[in-house]
Protein backbone atom coordinates (compact mmCIF):
# COMPACT_ATOMS: atom_id res chain seq x y z
CA UNK A 1 0.00 0.00 0.00
CA UNK A 2 1.11 3.70 -0.92
CA UNK A 3 2.64 5.64 2.17
CA UNK A 4 -0.02 8.48 1.55
CA UNK A 5 -3.25 6.11 1.47
CA UNK A 6 -1.83 5.65 5.28
CA UNK A 7 -2.56 8.96 6.70
CA UNK A 8 -5.81 9.69 8.14
CA UNK A 9 -8.20 11.49 5.72
CA UNK A 10 -8.57 14.46 8.01
CA UNK A 11 -4.56 15.39 7.61
CA UNK A 12 -4.73 14.36 3.81
CA UNK A 13 -7.18 17.17 2.90
CA UNK A 14 -5.25 19.44 5.09
CA UNK A 15 -2.08 18.77 3.62
CA UNK A 16 -3.52 19.45 0.05
CA UNK A 17 -5.71 22.36 1.51
CA UNK A 18 -2.12 23.85 2.20
CA UNK A 19 -0.93 24.19 -1.18
CA UNK A 20 -3.66 25.82 -2.30
CA UNK A 21 -3.27 28.41 0.77
CA UNK A 22 0.65 28.60 0.23
CA UNK A 23 0.18 28.93 -3.89
CA UNK A 24 -2.64 31.79 -3.07
CA UNK A 25 -0.52 33.79 -0.39
CA UNK A 26 2.31 33.91 -2.87
CA UNK A 27 -0.13 35.24 -5.49
CA UNK A 28 -1.78 38.41 -3.66
CA UNK A 29 1.96 39.27 -1.62
CA UNK A 30 3.95 38.80 -5.20
CA UNK A 31 1.68 41.08 -7.41
CA UNK A 32 1.94 43.85 -4.22
CA UNK A 33 5.51 43.34 -3.18
CA UNK A 34 6.50 43.49 -7.39
CA UNK A 35 3.98 45.78 -8.20
CA UNK A 36 2.70 44.13 -10.94
CA UNK A 37 0.36 46.21 -13.24
CA UNK A 38 -3.35 44.85 -12.36
CA UNK A 39 -3.59 44.46 -16.04
CA UNK A 40 -1.03 42.15 -16.35
CA UNK A 41 -1.61 40.16 -13.23
CA UNK A 42 -4.45 41.29 -10.91
CA UNK A 43 -3.65 40.51 -7.36
CA UNK A 44 -6.26 37.26 -6.17
CA UNK A 45 -8.09 39.43 -3.97
CA UNK A 46 -9.29 41.51 -6.72
CA UNK A 47 -10.27 37.79 -8.76
CA UNK A 48 -11.72 37.11 -5.67
CA UNK A 49 -13.78 40.71 -5.61
CA UNK A 50 -14.71 40.73 -9.02
CA UNK A 51 -15.93 36.64 -9.15
CA UNK A 52 -18.37 37.89 -6.91
CA UNK A 53 -19.45 40.96 -8.33
CA UNK A 54 -20.14 39.66 -11.23
CA UNK A 55 -21.29 36.06 -9.85
CA UNK A 56 -24.89 36.05 -11.84
CA UNK A 57 -23.33 36.99 -15.43
CA UNK A 58 -20.75 34.59 -14.76
CA UNK A 59 -23.06 32.10 -14.08
CA UNK A 60 -25.09 33.01 -17.00
CA UNK A 61 -22.80 32.95 -19.56
CA UNK A 62 -21.28 29.49 -18.18
CA UNK A 63 -24.95 27.96 -18.88
CA UNK A 64 -24.43 29.33 -22.76
CA UNK A 65 -21.09 27.61 -22.74
CA UNK A 66 -21.89 24.52 -20.86
CA UNK A 67 -25.42 24.25 -23.09
CA UNK A 68 -23.29 24.35 -26.02
CA UNK A 69 -20.43 21.58 -24.64
CA UNK A 70 -23.50 19.21 -23.59
CA UNK A 71 -24.95 19.66 -26.37
CA UNK A 72 -21.85 18.79 -28.16
CA UNK A 73 -20.82 16.06 -26.39
CA UNK A 74 -24.01 14.31 -26.54
CA UNK A 75 -24.08 13.82 -30.09
CA UNK A 76 -20.73 13.37 -30.30
CA UNK A 77 -21.14 10.28 -28.05
CA UNK A 78 -24.23 9.32 -29.51
CA UNK A 79 -22.76 9.56 -33.43
CA UNK A 80 -19.51 8.26 -32.50
CA UNK A 81 -21.23 5.30 -31.03
CA UNK A 82 -23.04 4.53 -33.64
CA UNK A 83 -20.41 5.23 -36.66
CA UNK A 84 -18.08 2.88 -34.65
CA UNK A 85 -21.15 0.52 -34.98
CA UNK A 86 -21.41 0.63 -38.32
CA UNK A 87 -18.10 0.06 -39.63
CA UNK A 88 -18.02 -2.95 -37.08
CA UNK A 89 -20.81 -4.32 -38.63
CA UNK A 90 -20.70 -3.71 -42.34
CA UNK A 91 -17.35 -3.78 -43.85
CA UNK A 92 -18.49 -1.81 -47.05
CA UNK A 93 -18.98 1.34 -44.18
CA UNK A 94 -15.61 0.37 -43.08
CA UNK A 95 -13.85 0.65 -46.17
CA UNK A 96 -16.10 3.27 -47.24
CA UNK A 97 -15.51 5.69 -44.63
CA UNK A 98 -12.94 4.65 -42.01
CA UNK A 99 -10.15 6.21 -44.72
CA UNK A 100 -12.22 9.88 -44.86
CA UNK A 101 -12.82 9.44 -40.93
CA UNK A 102 -8.38 8.98 -40.61
CA UNK A 103 -8.14 12.19 -42.66
CA UNK A 104 -10.68 13.99 -40.37
CA UNK A 105 -9.42 13.01 -37.86
CA UNK A 106 -5.38 14.11 -38.78
CA UNK A 107 -6.98 17.46 -39.30
CA UNK A 108 -6.37 19.82 -37.25
CA UNK A 109 -9.84 20.67 -35.85
CA UNK A 110 -9.39 23.79 -34.26
CA UNK A 111 -8.49 25.30 -37.96
CA UNK A 112 -12.01 24.05 -39.02
CA UNK A 113 -13.85 27.04 -36.71
CA UNK A 114 -13.90 30.06 -39.01
CA UNK A 115 -15.37 27.28 -41.52
CA UNK A 116 -17.82 26.45 -39.34
CA UNK A 117 -18.95 30.19 -38.09
CA UNK A 118 -19.19 30.70 -42.29
CA UNK A 119 -21.42 27.50 -42.66
CA UNK A 120 -23.66 27.75 -39.51
CA UNK A 121 -22.99 31.25 -38.26
CA UNK A 122 -22.57 32.75 -35.07
CA UNK A 123 -25.05 31.42 -33.61
CA UNK A 124 -25.38 28.35 -30.45
CA UNK A 125 -24.65 25.64 -33.68
CA UNK A 126 -21.13 26.68 -34.40
CA UNK A 127 -19.99 26.11 -30.88
CA UNK A 128 -21.87 23.09 -30.33
CA UNK A 129 -20.43 21.79 -33.53
CA UNK A 130 -17.18 22.41 -32.60
CA UNK A 131 -17.44 20.23 -29.36
CA UNK A 132 -19.09 17.50 -31.77
CA UNK A 133 -16.20 17.50 -33.79
CA UNK A 134 -13.33 17.28 -30.95
CA UNK A 135 -15.40 14.98 -29.28
CA UNK A 136 -16.49 12.82 -31.88
CA UNK A 137 -13.00 10.72 -32.93
CA UNK A 138 -11.92 9.99 -29.46
CA UNK A 139 -15.13 8.14 -28.70
CA UNK A 140 -15.55 6.26 -32.24
CA UNK A 141 -11.81 5.59 -31.93
CA UNK A 142 -12.48 4.08 -28.84
CA UNK A 143 -15.34 2.27 -29.18
CA UNK A 144 -14.46 0.45 -32.01
CA UNK A 145 -11.41 -0.95 -30.45
CA UNK A 146 -13.50 -1.78 -27.31
CA UNK A 147 -16.31 -4.02 -30.10
CA UNK A 148 -13.18 -5.65 -31.94
CA UNK A 149 -11.76 -6.73 -28.66
CA UNK A 150 -14.03 -9.28 -27.14
CA UNK A 151 -12.67 -11.88 -25.96
CA UNK A 152 -12.30 -14.99 -29.26
CA UNK A 153 -13.21 -17.78 -26.42
CA UNK A 154 -16.09 -15.61 -25.93
CA UNK A 155 -17.63 -15.59 -29.16
CA UNK A 156 -17.00 -18.86 -29.78
CA UNK A 157 -18.95 -19.82 -26.57
CA UNK A 158 -21.82 -17.35 -27.98
CA UNK A 159 -21.84 -19.26 -31.43
CA UNK A 160 -21.87 -22.98 -29.34
CA UNK A 161 -24.91 -21.91 -27.36
CA UNK A 162 -26.11 -20.37 -30.58
CA UNK A 163 -26.81 -17.01 -30.03
CA UNK A 164 -28.11 -14.52 -32.29
CA UNK A 165 -26.72 -12.02 -33.70
CA UNK A 166 -28.02 -9.45 -32.08
CA UNK A 167 -27.92 -11.32 -28.72
CA UNK A 168 -24.44 -11.68 -29.38
CA UNK A 169 -24.35 -7.94 -29.61
CA UNK A 170 -26.21 -7.21 -26.87
CA UNK A 171 -25.28 -9.70 -24.28
CA UNK A 172 -21.19 -9.55 -25.20
CA UNK A 173 -20.01 -7.35 -27.10
CA UNK A 174 -21.81 -4.19 -26.04
CA UNK A 175 -21.13 -5.14 -22.34
CA UNK A 176 -17.76 -6.03 -23.04
CA UNK A 177 -16.98 -2.88 -25.27
CA UNK A 178 -18.22 -0.65 -22.53
CA UNK A 179 -15.22 0.16 -20.32
CA UNK A 180 -13.03 1.20 -23.65
CA UNK A 181 -16.32 3.06 -24.35
CA UNK A 182 -16.19 5.10 -21.13
CA UNK A 183 -12.59 5.80 -21.44
CA UNK A 184 -13.46 7.50 -24.69
CA UNK A 185 -15.94 10.10 -23.04
CA UNK A 186 -13.54 10.43 -20.73
CA UNK A 187 -10.70 11.52 -23.10
CA UNK A 188 -13.94 13.60 -25.20
CA UNK A 189 -15.48 15.12 -22.16
CA UNK A 190 -12.33 18.11 -21.59
CA UNK A 191 -12.03 18.21 -25.45
CA UNK A 192 -15.67 19.27 -25.76
CA UNK A 193 -15.09 21.87 -23.77
CA UNK A 194 -12.06 23.46 -25.61
CA UNK A 195 -14.40 22.53 -28.75
CA UNK A 196 -16.84 25.30 -27.27
CA UNK A 197 -14.74 27.84 -26.24
CA UNK A 198 -12.94 28.07 -29.80
CA UNK A 199 -16.08 27.93 -31.02
CA UNK A 200 -16.79 31.21 -29.37
CA UNK A 201 -13.08 32.26 -29.67
CA UNK A 202 -13.85 32.59 -33.49
CA UNK A 203 -17.35 34.33 -33.41
CA UNK A 204 -19.46 35.03 -30.57
CA UNK A 205 -20.98 37.08 -28.41
CA UNK A 206 -21.98 34.93 -25.49
CA UNK A 207 -20.38 32.65 -23.76
CA UNK A 208 -17.28 32.32 -21.45
CA UNK A 209 -15.08 32.65 -24.12
CA UNK A 210 -16.27 35.56 -25.55
CA UNK A 211 -15.91 36.81 -22.03
CA UNK A 212 -12.59 36.11 -21.72
CA UNK A 213 -11.93 37.71 -25.17
CA UNK A 214 -14.11 40.94 -24.30
CA UNK A 215 -12.55 41.90 -20.80
CA UNK A 216 -8.96 41.22 -22.47
CA UNK A 217 -10.29 43.83 -24.96
CA UNK A 218 -11.01 46.47 -22.11
CA UNK A 219 -7.63 45.14 -20.28
CA UNK A 220 -9.65 43.69 -17.36
CA UNK A 221 -7.83 40.97 -16.63
CA UNK A 222 -9.36 40.57 -13.07
CA UNK A 223 -12.29 39.49 -15.02
CA UNK A 224 -10.88 37.44 -17.79
CA UNK A 225 -9.07 35.43 -14.22
CA UNK A 226 -12.78 35.10 -12.83
CA UNK A 227 -14.17 33.87 -16.15
CA UNK A 228 -11.09 31.38 -16.40
CA UNK A 229 -12.04 30.22 -12.80
CA UNK A 230 -15.55 29.81 -13.90
CA UNK A 231 -14.32 27.38 -16.91
CA UNK A 232 -12.74 25.64 -14.61
CA UNK A 233 -15.10 24.71 -12.18
CA UNK A 234 -17.04 24.09 -15.41
CA UNK A 235 -15.19 21.68 -17.16
CA UNK A 236 -14.60 20.26 -13.58
CA UNK A 237 -18.52 19.21 -13.38
CA UNK A 238 -18.84 18.14 -16.46
CA UNK A 239 -15.93 15.87 -16.17
CA UNK A 240 -16.86 14.32 -12.98
CA UNK A 241 -20.38 13.71 -13.65
CA UNK A 242 -18.98 11.56 -16.86
CA UNK A 243 -16.36 9.92 -14.02
CA UNK A 244 -19.60 9.14 -11.70
CA UNK A 245 -21.26 7.38 -15.03
CA UNK A 246 -18.12 5.71 -16.18
CA UNK A 247 -17.56 4.31 -12.47
CA UNK A 248 -20.65 1.55 -12.75
CA UNK A 249 -19.25 0.08 -15.50
CA UNK A 250 -16.49 -1.83 -12.93
CA UNK A 251 -15.73 -4.69 -14.75
CA UNK A 252 -12.53 -3.48 -16.83
CA UNK A 253 -9.88 -5.40 -17.09
CA UNK A 254 -11.36 -8.47 -15.61
CA UNK B 1 -5.19 -47.50 -38.38
CA UNK B 2 -7.67 -45.82 -40.95
CA UNK B 3 -10.67 -47.59 -40.74
CA UNK B 4 -13.48 -47.32 -37.64
CA UNK B 5 -12.12 -47.99 -34.19
CA UNK B 6 -14.40 -50.42 -32.33
CA UNK B 7 -17.06 -49.06 -29.94
CA UNK B 8 -20.35 -50.09 -28.71
CA UNK B 9 -23.22 -51.04 -31.35
CA UNK B 10 -22.61 -48.67 -33.75
CA UNK B 11 -26.25 -47.98 -33.81
CA UNK B 12 -26.67 -47.02 -30.01
CA UNK B 13 -23.38 -44.82 -31.01
CA UNK B 14 -24.50 -41.09 -29.96
CA UNK B 15 -21.38 -39.63 -31.69
CA UNK B 16 -20.22 -40.80 -35.32
CA UNK B 17 -17.05 -39.79 -36.57
CA UNK B 18 -16.06 -40.96 -39.82
CA UNK B 19 -12.73 -40.36 -41.65
CA UNK B 20 -12.74 -36.90 -40.26
CA UNK B 21 -9.39 -34.67 -41.62
CA UNK B 22 -9.11 -31.21 -40.80
CA UNK B 23 -6.35 -28.50 -42.55
CA UNK B 24 -5.64 -25.15 -41.76
CA UNK B 25 -4.93 -23.32 -44.61
CA UNK B 26 -2.85 -20.15 -43.56
CA UNK B 27 0.67 -18.69 -44.26
CA UNK B 28 1.81 -22.04 -43.95
CA UNK B 29 -0.98 -25.29 -44.23
CA UNK B 30 -0.93 -27.13 -41.19
CA UNK B 31 -2.46 -30.80 -41.27
CA UNK B 32 -4.04 -30.88 -37.20
CA UNK B 33 -6.32 -34.55 -38.20
CA UNK B 34 -5.70 -36.89 -40.37
CA UNK B 35 -8.58 -39.43 -41.16
CA UNK B 36 -9.97 -40.02 -37.87
CA UNK B 37 -12.74 -42.31 -37.64
CA UNK B 38 -14.40 -43.44 -34.49
CA UNK B 39 -18.27 -43.80 -32.17
CA UNK B 40 -18.98 -43.47 -28.71
CA UNK B 41 -22.09 -45.06 -27.40
CA UNK B 42 -25.11 -43.29 -25.77
CA UNK B 43 -24.22 -42.78 -22.35
CA UNK B 44 -20.80 -43.46 -22.87
CA UNK B 45 -17.95 -41.59 -20.96
CA UNK B 46 -14.50 -40.98 -23.86
CA UNK B 47 -11.45 -39.45 -22.66
CA UNK B 48 -9.37 -38.45 -25.42
CA UNK B 49 -5.60 -37.88 -25.04
CA UNK B 50 -2.42 -37.21 -27.01
CA UNK B 51 0.48 -34.96 -26.86
CA UNK B 52 -0.29 -30.89 -26.64
CA UNK B 53 -0.96 -30.07 -29.79
CA UNK B 54 -2.22 -33.29 -31.72
CA UNK B 55 -5.55 -31.83 -32.26
CA UNK B 56 -7.55 -33.08 -29.54
CA UNK B 57 -8.96 -29.36 -29.13
CA UNK B 58 -9.79 -29.30 -33.27
CA UNK B 59 -11.30 -32.77 -33.14
CA UNK B 60 -13.76 -31.87 -29.85
CA UNK B 61 -14.39 -28.44 -31.86
CA UNK B 62 -15.39 -30.49 -34.87
CA UNK B 63 -17.62 -32.08 -33.12
CA UNK B 64 -19.38 -29.02 -31.20
CA UNK B 65 -20.26 -28.34 -34.96
CA UNK B 66 -18.21 -24.82 -34.20
CA UNK B 67 -16.02 -25.81 -37.01
CA UNK B 68 -16.63 -27.35 -39.90
CA UNK B 69 -13.72 -30.61 -41.20
CA UNK B 70 -11.93 -31.44 -44.72
CA UNK B 71 -14.68 -32.07 -47.12
CA UNK B 72 -15.09 -36.10 -47.18
CA UNK B 73 -15.20 -36.29 -43.28
CA UNK B 74 -18.93 -36.21 -41.56
CA UNK B 75 -19.77 -36.01 -38.18
CA UNK B 76 -23.44 -37.31 -36.72
CA UNK B 77 -24.49 -36.62 -33.66
CA UNK B 78 -27.87 -38.31 -32.27
CA UNK B 79 -27.88 -39.33 -36.03
CA UNK B 80 -27.95 -35.91 -37.34
CA UNK B 81 -25.28 -34.76 -39.63
CA UNK B 82 -23.11 -32.04 -37.53
CA UNK B 83 -22.87 -28.71 -39.67
CA UNK B 84 -23.51 -26.22 -36.67
CA UNK B 85 -23.85 -25.69 -32.97
CA UNK B 86 -26.85 -27.48 -31.38
CA UNK B 87 -28.76 -27.22 -28.22
CA UNK B 88 -28.32 -31.18 -27.30
CA UNK B 89 -24.28 -30.44 -26.99
CA UNK B 90 -23.04 -28.67 -23.70
CA UNK B 91 -19.27 -27.46 -24.28
CA UNK B 92 -17.07 -26.70 -21.62
CA UNK B 93 -13.43 -25.07 -22.57
CA UNK B 94 -10.42 -24.65 -20.61
CA UNK B 95 -10.74 -21.06 -20.33
CA UNK B 96 -14.22 -20.44 -18.46
CA UNK B 97 -16.69 -18.58 -20.75
CA UNK B 98 -18.08 -16.01 -17.45
CA UNK B 99 -19.10 -13.41 -18.13
CA UNK B 100 -17.28 -10.79 -15.76
CA UNK B 101 -20.24 -8.56 -15.25
CA UNK B 102 -22.93 -11.22 -14.42
CA UNK B 103 -22.72 -13.03 -11.26
CA UNK B 104 -22.55 -16.64 -11.00
CA UNK B 105 -26.13 -17.21 -11.00
CA UNK B 106 -26.60 -14.86 -14.03
CA UNK B 107 -23.53 -16.74 -15.66
CA UNK B 108 -25.27 -20.03 -15.33
CA UNK B 109 -28.61 -18.50 -16.60
CA UNK B 110 -27.53 -17.27 -19.71
CA UNK B 111 -27.17 -20.09 -22.32
CA UNK B 112 -30.95 -21.15 -21.22
CA UNK B 113 -32.13 -17.58 -21.51
CA UNK B 114 -30.25 -17.11 -24.84
CA UNK B 115 -32.50 -20.03 -26.27
CA UNK B 116 -35.41 -18.61 -24.88
CA UNK B 117 -36.13 -21.59 -22.47
CA UNK B 118 -39.45 -20.43 -20.09
CA UNK B 119 -38.33 -18.43 -16.97
CA UNK B 120 -40.04 -20.59 -14.65
CA UNK B 121 -37.76 -23.64 -16.37
CA UNK B 122 -34.85 -21.86 -16.01
CA UNK B 123 -35.52 -21.10 -12.14
CA UNK B 124 -36.00 -24.74 -10.97
CA UNK B 125 -33.21 -26.30 -13.11
CA UNK B 126 -30.66 -23.45 -11.78
CA UNK B 127 -31.97 -24.51 -8.44
CA UNK B 128 -31.35 -27.66 -9.36
CA UNK B 129 -27.62 -27.11 -10.53
CA UNK B 130 -26.64 -24.65 -7.84
CA UNK B 131 -26.11 -27.05 -4.88
CA UNK B 132 -24.53 -30.15 -7.27
CA UNK B 133 -22.19 -27.68 -7.83
CA UNK B 134 -21.58 -26.60 -4.20
CA UNK B 135 -22.33 -22.64 -5.70
CA UNK B 136 -25.09 -21.81 -3.75
CA UNK B 137 -23.53 -19.55 -1.11
CA UNK B 138 -21.55 -17.69 -4.42
CA UNK B 139 -24.55 -17.56 -6.55
CA UNK B 140 -24.66 -13.86 -6.30
CA UNK B 141 -20.69 -13.40 -6.96
CA UNK B 142 -19.20 -12.02 -9.74
CA UNK B 143 -16.37 -14.26 -11.52
CA UNK B 144 -13.24 -12.55 -10.25
CA UNK B 145 -14.87 -12.85 -6.69
CA UNK B 146 -14.85 -16.77 -7.24
CA UNK B 147 -11.48 -19.40 -6.97
CA UNK B 148 -10.46 -20.55 -9.96
CA UNK B 149 -12.25 -23.77 -9.04
CA UNK B 150 -15.36 -22.63 -8.23
CA UNK B 151 -15.15 -21.10 -12.05
CA UNK B 152 -14.74 -24.01 -13.56
CA UNK B 153 -17.94 -25.37 -11.65
CA UNK B 154 -19.66 -22.68 -13.01
CA UNK B 155 -18.50 -22.61 -16.13
CA UNK B 156 -20.12 -26.18 -15.90
CA UNK B 157 -22.92 -24.81 -14.32
CA UNK B 158 -23.65 -23.09 -18.34
CA UNK B 159 -23.44 -26.29 -19.74
CA UNK B 160 -25.51 -28.39 -18.01
CA UNK B 161 -28.13 -25.99 -18.00
CA UNK B 162 -29.37 -26.09 -21.33
CA UNK B 163 -29.64 -30.24 -20.32
CA UNK B 164 -27.44 -31.76 -23.24
CA UNK B 165 -27.57 -35.06 -24.32
CA UNK B 166 -23.48 -35.02 -25.22
CA UNK B 167 -20.85 -32.72 -23.03
CA UNK B 168 -17.67 -31.86 -24.35
CA UNK B 169 -14.94 -31.19 -21.93
CA UNK B 170 -11.93 -29.35 -23.25
CA UNK B 171 -9.68 -29.51 -20.98
CA UNK B 172 -11.97 -28.31 -18.24
CA UNK B 173 -9.94 -28.42 -15.38
CA UNK B 174 -6.50 -28.14 -16.38
CA UNK B 175 -5.86 -24.80 -15.49
CA UNK B 176 -6.10 -25.86 -11.93
CA UNK B 177 -4.11 -26.95 -8.87
CA UNK B 178 -3.27 -30.77 -8.81
CA UNK B 179 -5.23 -30.66 -5.56
CA UNK B 180 -8.70 -28.93 -7.16
CA UNK B 181 -8.79 -30.93 -10.18
CA UNK B 182 -8.40 -34.30 -8.48
CA UNK B 183 -11.06 -33.13 -6.35
CA UNK B 184 -13.53 -31.26 -9.39
CA UNK B 185 -12.68 -35.08 -11.35
CA UNK B 186 -14.34 -36.75 -8.55
CA UNK B 187 -17.12 -34.27 -8.49
CA UNK B 188 -17.79 -34.55 -12.77
CA UNK B 189 -17.64 -38.82 -11.83
CA UNK B 190 -20.27 -38.42 -9.50
CA UNK B 191 -22.43 -35.96 -11.71
CA UNK B 192 -21.87 -38.42 -14.51
CA UNK B 193 -23.15 -41.48 -12.74
CA UNK B 194 -26.26 -39.70 -11.57
CA UNK B 195 -27.00 -37.96 -15.09
CA UNK B 196 -25.64 -40.95 -17.14
CA UNK B 197 -25.09 -38.25 -20.21
CA UNK B 198 -22.49 -39.20 -22.98
CA UNK B 199 -19.12 -37.20 -21.94
CA UNK B 200 -16.01 -36.64 -24.33
CA UNK B 201 -13.44 -35.39 -22.07
CA UNK B 202 -10.12 -34.22 -23.70
CA UNK B 203 -7.14 -34.15 -21.67
CA UNK B 204 -3.70 -34.97 -21.45
CA UNK B 205 -3.38 -36.45 -18.17
CA UNK B 206 -3.23 -40.08 -18.20
CA UNK B 207 -4.46 -41.29 -14.85
CA UNK B 208 -7.13 -38.45 -14.67
CA UNK B 209 -8.57 -40.37 -18.46
CA UNK B 210 -8.15 -43.75 -16.94
CA UNK B 211 -9.56 -43.10 -13.57
CA UNK B 212 -12.54 -41.56 -15.47
CA UNK B 213 -13.22 -43.08 -18.78
CA UNK B 214 -14.64 -45.89 -20.17
CA UNK B 215 -12.61 -45.81 -23.16
CA UNK B 216 -9.35 -44.05 -23.58
CA UNK B 217 -8.67 -43.00 -27.34
CA UNK B 218 -5.07 -42.14 -27.73
CA UNK B 219 -4.30 -39.59 -30.69
CA UNK B 220 -0.49 -39.15 -32.43
CA UNK B 221 1.16 -36.09 -32.88
CA UNK B 222 0.19 -34.15 -35.35
CA UNK B 223 -1.10 -34.67 -37.76
CA UNK B 224 -3.61 -36.10 -35.51
CA UNK B 225 -4.64 -39.81 -35.51
CA UNK B 226 -6.59 -42.16 -32.80
CA UNK B 227 -3.59 -44.98 -32.24
CA UNK B 228 -5.37 -46.63 -30.02
CA UNK B 229 -8.77 -47.22 -28.35
CA UNK B 230 -8.77 -48.89 -25.17
CA UNK B 231 -11.72 -50.44 -23.17
CA UNK B 232 -10.98 -49.42 -19.67
CA UNK B 233 -12.78 -52.11 -17.75
CA UNK B 234 -12.49 -50.83 -13.98
CA UNK B 235 -15.88 -51.11 -12.10
CA UNK B 236 -18.11 -48.72 -11.09
CA UNK B 237 -18.71 -46.74 -9.06
CA UNK B 238 -14.82 -45.48 -8.90
CA UNK B 239 -13.30 -43.28 -6.03
CA UNK B 240 -10.04 -41.92 -5.74
CA UNK B 241 -8.20 -43.95 -3.39
CA UNK B 242 -9.81 -47.66 -4.46
CA UNK B 243 -9.84 -47.11 -8.00
CA UNK B 244 -6.52 -45.93 -8.03
CA UNK B 245 -5.18 -48.43 -5.47
CA UNK B 246 -6.09 -51.20 -8.03
CA UNK B 247 -3.12 -53.15 -9.58
CA UNK B 248 -5.12 -52.86 -13.24
CA UNK B 249 -5.36 -49.09 -13.07
CA UNK B 250 -1.86 -48.97 -12.77
CA UNK B 251 -1.27 -51.06 -15.96
CA UNK B 252 -3.58 -49.38 -17.97
CA UNK B 253 -1.63 -46.09 -16.52
CA UNK B 254 1.58 -47.82 -17.43
CA UNK B 255 0.55 -48.77 -20.77
CA UNK B 256 -0.85 -45.36 -21.76
CA UNK B 257 2.30 -44.05 -20.89
CA UNK B 258 4.19 -46.43 -23.39
CA UNK B 259 1.98 -46.14 -26.04
CA UNK B 260 2.34 -42.13 -25.71
CA UNK B 261 6.50 -42.48 -25.48
CA UNK B 262 6.81 -41.30 -22.26
CA UNK B 263 8.20 -44.83 -20.17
Amino acid sequence: MHAASRVRPFRATLERVAVFIVLAALWEWAVDIFAIKPYLLPALSSVLRSLWHNRMMLLEQALVTGGEIVLGYAAAVIGGVLMALAIFTWPLAYRMFYPVLVVFQGLPKIALAPLMIVWVGYGTSSKVLMAFLFAFFPVMITTLGGLAGTPEHLVEHFRAIRASPWTMFRRLRLPAALPSIMDGCKTAMPLAVIGAIVGEFVGSQRGLGYLILESNAQARTDLLFAALVAISLLAGLLYWAIELLARRVWWRAL
Amino acid sequence: MAGIVGSADPLEATVRVLRVSKTFVGANEVRALDTISFHVGRGEFVSIIGPSGCGKSTLLRIVAGLIMPDPGGTVEVFGRLQTAPSNDIGVVFQTHNLLPWLTAEANIRLAAEVQRIDAGEIRERVEAILPVLKLESFRNSYPHQLSGGMRQRAALGQALVCQPQLLLLDEPFAALDALTRDQLNVELLRLWQAIRKTVILVTHSIAEAVFLADRVLVMSDRPGRVIQDLRVDLPRPRDPSSTKSRPDFSRYVVHLGTLMGLA
